[in-house]
């Protein structure tokens, strides 16, 4: 029996490392033939689902042969068996002049185009616009509960903002969507839905997940620091500056960037608020969409090329966001017991 | 001048909480007003088909159960074998450190992975599906929970009860689980409250229905996916809908999570 | 006098794991049967490292290192065993319930008091409810807690006083008849009321109980011990009857430690 239970148990702590990978190779294979067929190309790329004439299919066929030969006329490679079809199959089309083949030719010189640079850019600038916004206001959370507050107000308030932490994304997005939107609009122009909008939304997200782990980080710093500063007639700000924060600073600096990890892949709350709309937003008030929305709005009617061209998407969401949180965790914030 | 600095400096600090604040009671009247004024008995008497909540509140409950039996022994065994049997190893650092990891990974990026993996396969969307991939997101916090809570017990505890001659396992059975209990199950229970909130992992795993099933092989019902769906109605009886289900989730997450906090509380 | 050993200590050197130099060096030791063998030391002498090896609990922590022989009277056979070859779980398990242990802090188990002085004995595949019963009492009367405790044995152990708690303990380990006791300086935790109380029972038990004991209290040392160790930066200094130790030590060392010049 304690043999068994240990084997067991060491296998379900695998189990992270399990899934882990499993998710990795998983992205990876759905996401293949895409990556094979848009290759790197794919994160500069701004155009979405747009169908192109491609000359180097016209130039192969005007220079085929007269051999006859079954021809697979499939571009779009099928999601169930995972078969990748190489480049080199499009251009080895022979051909002869038979009618029939001629025409199934003139439907195979266009291809569709996807291009994953605007999800890109829309999660990034979101994040971004989140992390300047949540920051500034979570350290003065964090200062005003650990430093200013007594105990008779940073406790209900410390509750309060953890409950903000508890409710769930969706809620969010529905608030910013029929409250905060036009609010911001309001103040700022522009639509209700846009860049900004999610942003900010995204940002009052993240907000008590950095008041939190900042506080908690604050609090480590030993109390005989702050008394001989404030001994030597530091001001609160002073100590704060010059002895909390110096010490805490991994942990400040890892709790920013875990949470930056995390607003990277967050979904409801941006979804409802980020517009929807395939397309760079020149100004910050434009709508844009980031990639878990492209990801929620299109993948239930997603097959074949298109599917993995999202799963593409998703892995490299889950790549930049695995990579930023590793490096808070492994770097900052590492628990070693 | 330093007074200045100083005093403008916690002001600010100051005026940053109380927008925190604001923000919270701004989305939370705002919510119960849109939502109690939408809460009637039709709601928790009727489906989705016909515009009620009753298959949603019960489906949405029934995923998040699922996955505790499924997420909550993985996760809690796990925590167990970090703590007691490789406590101190470089390989329960990595995992415990991974599972933090997990912790923050994009939830729409775990549908689309269960979406691979169990859905494509079965050829259509699934409660399973939606349930499997709530699970896998309670699994490291459980974890971690579970961990957190171990570490606590004191080592004299262990010690005492292999020196009565009880062989491992039971000393974690008998003896440590159940020293952990309370903080343990906290854990559970605030887990439960994140997962059930979740909707990403399940627009495309187990989608959603309008009609009350507890069939798990096709689209089962589930709040958090309706309140996306019905949210961008433009309808408005169904957009009130959606505000009475997104006041009820939230008011039963805040209460867990309250409830969960004085448990903790009173232990200490 | 019949002085017959139940444990002998041969040549025995602990080093933990990840240091450089042996905590424990070469120490020689006997441990008469039914009598009090203290171990006392000024801190970091080594005295709990030597006891925690007896019933190799050390073995809970990885990467330590044994050198020598820890031998155990085999009751059956009458012959020495040599305890650190002892690799299999069941073998240790064994051990355990032939070597007892108590703490400094008192470790009653998340259960009730009942169930607490059962726990061994059920370990020990005992199931008859009537014989748990008799057991149960036997122990709490041989620590001399049954009076406090018989009208709520449901109760959970730890709503028990300190040194109630710490009288559980010793019930719980004497349940199972072990050979030998250990204990871990089990008083340093708790008021001089208790002390007191524990003490006594020191005495009263040795009659069935080989025991050991470390302590940091030299006076509780001369109190309740028949054979005192000396030791002294992982090494034993010397040892003889409590008498000889106190009234007539023959190191130096011995002697500026019990006159409290350092330690």
């Amino acid at each position: 029996m304690e043999a068994f239970f240990k084997k067991f148990s060491a296998f379900s702590a695998a189990t992270i490392l399990l899934i882990l990978t499993s998710i990795f190779v998983v992205l990876f294979l759905y996401a293949k033939p895409a990556i094979k067929e848009y290759g790197l190309k794919f994160l500069i790329d701004s155009r979405w689902d747009v169908v192109v004439n491609d000359s180097n299919i016209k130039m192969a066929t005007a220079a085929l042969n007269q051999n006859t030969t079954d021809i697979d006329n499939e571009i779009i490679p099928t999601d169930d068996d995972l078969d990748i079809i190489e480049d080199n199959d499009l251009k080895d089309i022979p051909m002869d002049d038979d009618l029939n083949i001629e025409q199934e030719n003139n439907v195979s010189d266009t291809k569709v185009i996807y291009g994953g640079l605007i999800p890109i850019v829309g999660t990034i600038l979101s994040t971004i616009l989140a992390m300047l916004f949540a920051v500034p206001i979570a350290m003065g959370i964090a200062v005003f509960l650990s430093e200013i507050a007594p105990p008779f107000i940073s406790r209900p308030v410390g509750i309060a903002i953890e409950l903000l932490a508890a409710i769930p994304s969706i809620i969010y997005g529905m608030w910013g969507l029929f409250y905060f939107g036009p609010f911001v609009s309001k103040i700022f122009g522009g639509g209700s839905v846009s860049l900004l909008v999610a942003g900010l939304v995204l940002g009052i997200m993240v907000i008590p997940f950095i008041a939190s782990l900042t506080r908690d980080s604050m609090k480590t710093t030993p109390n005989v620091l702050k008394e001989s500063a404030y001994a030597m007639g530091a001001t609160k700000f002073e100590v704060i500056r010059d002895v909390i924060f110096p010490y805490a600073k991994k942990g400040i600096i890892g709790s920013i960037i875990l949470a930056l990890g995390r607003a990277l892949g967050e979904t409801m709350a941006v979804a409802f608020v980020i517009g929807g709309v395939f397309s760079f937003p020149h100004k910050i008030t434009d709508p844009t969409v980031s990639i878990p929305v492209v990801l929620a709005n299109n993948f239930a009617e997603s097959s074949g090329m298109s599917l993995s061209v999202l799963f593409y998407l998703a892995l490299i969401l889950f790549v930049i966001s695995f990579v930023v949180i590793s490096f808070a965790k492994f770097y900052f914030l590492r628990d070693k017991r | 001048m330093r007074f200045l600095i100083n005093k403008v400096v916690l002001f600010l600090s100051t005026v940053a909480a109380i927008l925190g604040l604001l923000f919270l009671f701004w989305i939370l009247i705002t919510l119960t007003i849109k939502g109690v004024c939408a809460i009637n008995l039709h709601i928790f008497t009727n489906d989705l088909v016909n515009n009620g909540l009753r298959n949603l509140l019960v489906g949405q409950f029934v995923l998040a159960f699922i996955a505790v039996l499924i997420g909550v022994p993985i996760g809690m065994i796990a925590g167990v074998y970090l703590q007691e049997y490789s406590f101190g190893s470089k390989y329960a650092e990595v995992i415990r450190n991974l599972s933090d990891v997990m912790m923050s990974a994009p939830s729409i990026v775990i549908g689309t992975f269960v979406y691979a993996v169990i859905v494509n396969p079965v050829g259509h969307m699934n409660g399973w599906a939606g349930a499997v991939a709530l699970a896998i997101m309670m699994i490291p916090i459980v974890l971690r929970t579970t961990d957190d809570m171990l570490f606590l017990v004191p080592k004299e505890l262990r010690e005492a009860g292999v020196a009565i001659g009880a062989p491992k396992y039971k000393v974690i059975f008998d003896i440590i689980l159940k020293a952990a209990k309370v903080g343990i199950m906290t854990g559970f229970l605030l887990a439960f409250a994140r997962i059930v909130g979740e909707t990403a992992p399940l627009l495309f795993t187990s989608g959603n229905s309008e009609y009350f099933t507890l069939d798990l092989n096709n689209e089962f019902p589930s709040l958090t996916v309706a309140i996306y769906n019905l949210a961008t109605m433009p309808d408005k009886n169904l957009v009130d809908i959606a505000w009475a289900g997104a006041f009820i989730l939230t008011l039963f997450v805040l209460v867990i999570n309250l409830f969960g906090r004085y448990i903790i509380k009173e232990k200490k | 006098m019949n002085l017959e050993k139940v444990m002998d200590i041969k040549n025995f050197s602990f080093t933990y794991a990840g240091a450089n130099k042996p905590s424990l060096k070469k120490i020689n030791l006997p441990v008469y049967e039914k009598k009090v063998t203290a171990l006392i030391g000024p801190s970091g002498c080594g005295k709990s490292t030597l006891l925690r090896s007896l019933n190799r609990i050390h073995d809970l922590y990885p990467g330590n290192k044994y050198k020598g022989e820890i031998l155990l009277k085999d009751f059956e056979t009458g012959k020495m065993k040599n305890i650190l070859e002892y690799k299999k779980e069941n073998e240790l398990i064994n051990l355990r319930q032939r070597v007892g242990m108590i703490f400094q802090k008192p470790t009653p188990f998340p259960m009730s008091i009942y169930d607490n002085i059962a726990y061994g004995l059920r370990l020990q595949g005992k199931k008859n409810k009537a014989e748990l019963d008799e057991k149960v009492e036997e122990a709490l009367k041989g620590a001399a807690l049954w009076d406090e405790v018989k009208e709520r044995l449901k109760d959970d152990a730890r709503g028990l006083s300190g040194g109630q708690q710490q009288r559980l303990c010793i019930a719980r380990a004497i349940a199972v008849e072990p050979e030998v006791l250990l204990m871990d300086e089990p008083t340093s935790a708790l008021d001089p009321i208790s002390t007191i109380a524990i003490e006594e029972l020191v005495a009263k038990l040795k009659d069935k109980v080989t025991i050991v004991i470390v302590t940091h209290n030299m006076q509780q040392a001369s109190r309740i011990s028949d054979y005192t160790a000396y030791m002294y930066l992982g090494e034993l200094i010397e040892f003889g009857t409590t008498e000889q130790i106190f009234l007539n030590p023959k190191n130096k060392n011995t002697a500026d430690y019990i006159a409290g010049k350092f330690g």
